[in-house]
């Protein structure tokens, strides 16, 4: 019997924001996708390209990585940095053979727990169509 | 009279083989020759002066598992290392088999490394002669030689329409195939390497321990690894157990005195911190502590180290420097 | 070889060692093979005559500079080899006192390997904009002839032209052949990290496997590190054992980075290192 492919999702969440965002979703009894396993870090600043490429390694077939919005980072200017990091990680993943659909940077608020459950659905369904990560 | 073989009988025959065991062979990969289980003779580079990297790596891979801890259902077991089947490398230069020879003095000294030795035990070396010596190659001066059969099992020696055969070992001659015809061919003349005369130059280098050419020498040295990776003598590794899910992996893998690491110990001392003291160590250990533990230099002469190395520590010319040194201070 | 030239470098190197002014030389000498070249150290006046520069001198001699930090080095150095000088300035890991830079106008070098030339300029001299060295104490040589000109980045554009599936297939054939010598990270003078995350054990995030994909996390990895900071050398595909084409990643990166930020690498000691500044308000495509 196949096994059926089901995404595996790495979610790097910032404490402040998108983690209580995410956990919001939790207390209001939202619905959403259990492919996402959360890793929760002190700001989006700190997760760096080695993170994603293990994930990557160690078989997730999509990375998410969601932090404060622009503007609001708990640590003023880490979202800064991060955005710079991320905006070359997604071509560079790529021109590797790693689709760049399965790297994703979203800016999650604490109230919006909707907004969370919105984009991981979104996420592991375009992580079904797009297949396993092995066959890029 | 030699036992010959025509290019097409090789060819059966290699197809023969590679039916029944693992062969293994030089083939062109993106620039570079490497020996690779084969499953097409097409694959074969026959005509080809030597590999990128020795046929070492078929007896100490760059990474395996020496076994696995298995644990489950209350009861841990040992899981060796699976050996794979018989194999035949064909297309070993001289060199390189005198390379995996010298490796045997400390993998199957007792007690023994066990996968290193199964392998060994079910591989079968099919040499090739040397046609022409490149401008690296210095293996007489080594110990060696382009035609040395002493340690394959079988020699092929490149003639005008084939090969003249030689069963070097038992081993060899069971793998021989049938039929093969005697003929009037006779060895051509091996090509002769440049010479590197290398007389008294062990002796010299018990003398040379404190001078200051290592670290002059070593002041151009990048301490990476491709020297010792590219060598058939050298043979360092190291070792992790990796846990996986309650099991564990034991895992071997290359590593090279070259490493600024390698010495480092627990705590943060390293014996060997600075450049010099590593490069020494590689000459050293090829030049006098193998020679004095198992009676041989533990250097082919193949010249792999003097093409890779990016920045021309030549290995001739340390052997040179190391004689003049030791005429110098008398010994 | 242009004898002026090397007349120059040598008379040079001989002025600052007999005054006392460096500890020695770093610059290039004739290789075994007496065709290519090598790193030389040069300690006494009498050893300059040793010095060459020629097309063979490709090497970046810069990395060295990190083993010599006590002691004043004279250098010889290329206009590409220059920009490492202000990376590492920049870094703040030499002192620009502690360093004689003998820079030298280039032509362009050739590929070299032991014993072999190339008779053609190597594609990056064929871009490169830089006629000398964009630091330098004392210049060398003449202004060579404008080099003829190629298109920048057209592998670069080739390879992301490629489905994604090739790109894959691309690496996991290069990245199969990785042996992890280090002699990518040893030679390149960006890579100076005391403890490498490759040699990280706890956590293991490579580990000591050699296998493909650890070699890839290698690889990847290294890359991303020198992002806004590979300054074009192209040392670490020319020492790589195994022909792993490695200015297409470092490329690639040095690509995004001038179309995103307008940066280049190594081209004044005071610039901003893309990665160490931000704008507030900049756009780039990951807006909500």
């Amino acid at each position: 019997m196949a096994v059926e492919y089901r995404p595996k999702i790495v979610g790097f969440l910032c404490n402040w924001c998108s983690y209580a965002g995410a956990d919001m979703a939790g207390t209001s009894r939202m619905s959403y996708p259990p492919n996402i396993r959360v890793i929760r870090v002190p700001c989006s600043g700190r997760v760096e390209p080695l993170l994603v490429a293990k994930c990557f390694q160690q078989g997730a077939d999509g990375v998410l990585i969601s932090g404060c919005h622009p503007g609001d980072c708990h640590y003023t200017e880490g979202n800064y940095h991060a955005r710079r990091r991320f905006a070359l990680l997604h071509s560079f993943l790529d021109y590797l053979g790693i689709a760049r659909e399965r790297l994703r940077v979203e800016w999650v608020s604490a109230s919006e727990g909707q907004r969370f459950t919105q984009i991981v659905s979104d996420f592991t369904r375009e992580l079904a169509e797009l297949g396993p990560r092995s066959e890029g | 009279m030699n036992l010959l073989m025509s290019r097409d009988d090789l060819i059966h025959w290699l197809e023969l083989l590679m039916r029944e065991r693992i062969l293994l062979a030089p083939t062109r990969v993106q620039g570079l020759l490497l020996f690779q289980p084969v499953s097409k003779v097409e694959d074969i580079a026959f005509d080809f002066d030597n590999t990128t990297l020795p046929p070492k790596g078929w007896f100490l891979p760059p990474t395996e598992t020496l076994f696995s801890v298995r644990r489950g259902d209350g009861h841990t077991e040992l899981v060796p290392a699976t050996v794979e089947r018989e194999a035949v490398i064909f297309g070993v230069r001289p060199c390189d088999a005198k390379g995996i020879a010298l490796m045997d003095n400390p993998f199957l000294e007792e007690p023994g490394d066990t996968v290193y030795g199964e392998r060994r035990a079910r591989t079968a070396l099919i040499g090739l002669s040397c046609r022409q010596a490149m401008p690296e190659c210095f293996c007489t001066s080594m110990g060696s030689a382009p035609d040395d059969p002493s340690h394959v099992d079988i020699l092929l020696t490149e003639v005008e329409d084939g090969y003249i055969v030689r069963a070097v070992t038992e081993k060899g001659k069971a793998l021989l195939p049938q039929g093969l015809a005697e003929g009037e061919a006779v060895l051509p003349a091996p090509p002769k390497p440049q010479a590197v005369p290398a007389e008294g130059m062990v002796s010299a280098m018990r003398d040379l321990f404190s001078e200051p050419y290592w670290e002059l020498l070593a002041d151009r040295c990048l301490h990476c690894n491709v020297c010792a990776y590219v060598c058939p003598t050298c043979y360092c590794f190291d070792m992790r157990d990796y846990p996986d899910k309650g099991n564990i992996e034991r895992v071997r893998s290359w590593e090279s005195c070259q490493s600024p690491g390698f010495t480092r110990l627990a705590g943060g001392y390293n014996p060997r911190a600075t450049k010099g003291a590593r490069l020494r160590q590689r000459f050293y250990h090829k030049l006098l502590y193998f020679p004095e533990q198992f009676q041989d230099i533990a250097c082919v002469g193949c010249g792999r180290c003097v093409k890779a190395c990016p920045v021309n520590i030549d290995i001739r010319e340390v052997i040179s420097d190391l004689q003049q040194l030791g005429a110098k201070s008398g010994s | 070889m242009d004898s002026e030239l090397i007349q120059q470098i040598q008379n040079q190197a001989r002025d600052l060692l007999e005054s006392g002014a460096v500890k020695g030389i770093i610059g290039y000498e004739r290789a075994s093979d007496g065709l290519t070249a090598r790193p030389f150290f040069a300690y006494e006046p009498s050893a300059v005559e040793r010095l060459i520069f020629d097309e063979t001198c490709t090497h970046n001699l810069v990395k060295y500079l990190l083993d010599k930090k006590n002691e004043k080095m004279a250098i010889v150095v290329k206009p590409c080899d220059s920009r490492a000088i202000n990376l590492l300035l920049n870094e703040e890991q030499i002192k620009r006192d502690m360093v004689f830079i003998i820079g030298v106008y280039c032509p362009g070098v050739v590929e070299t390997a032991w014993n072999r030339k190339g008779q053609t300029q190597q594609a990056r001299c064929q871009t490169c904009e830089l006629l000398k060295p964009v630091v330098y104490d004392f210049l060398a040589g003449q202004e060579p002839v404008r080099r003829p000109e190629a298109e920048l980045y057209s592998d670069i554009l080739e390879m992301e032209a490629k489905p994604v599936a090739a790109k894959r297939a691309f690496w996991v054939e290069h990245f199969g052949h990785c042996i992890r010598c280090y002699a990518c990270r040893q030679v390149c003078p960006g890579c100076y990290c005391p403890e490498c995350f490759a040699e990280q054990l706890d956590p293991s995030w490579v580990g000591i496997r050699i296998a493909p994909k650890e070699n890839e996390l290698w690889q990847a990895i290294r890359t991303f590190h020198l992002v806004g900071r590979c300054i074009g050398c192209n040392e670490c595909e020319r020492v790589c054992p195994v022909d792993i084409p490695l200015s297409l990643l470092n490329r690639k990166l040095e690509k995004e980075v001038k179309e995103l930020f307008a940066f280049e690498a190594g081209l004044s000691p005071e610039e901003q290192p893309p990665f160490a500044t931000f704008k507030k308000e900049e756009k780039l495509g990951l807006e909500e």
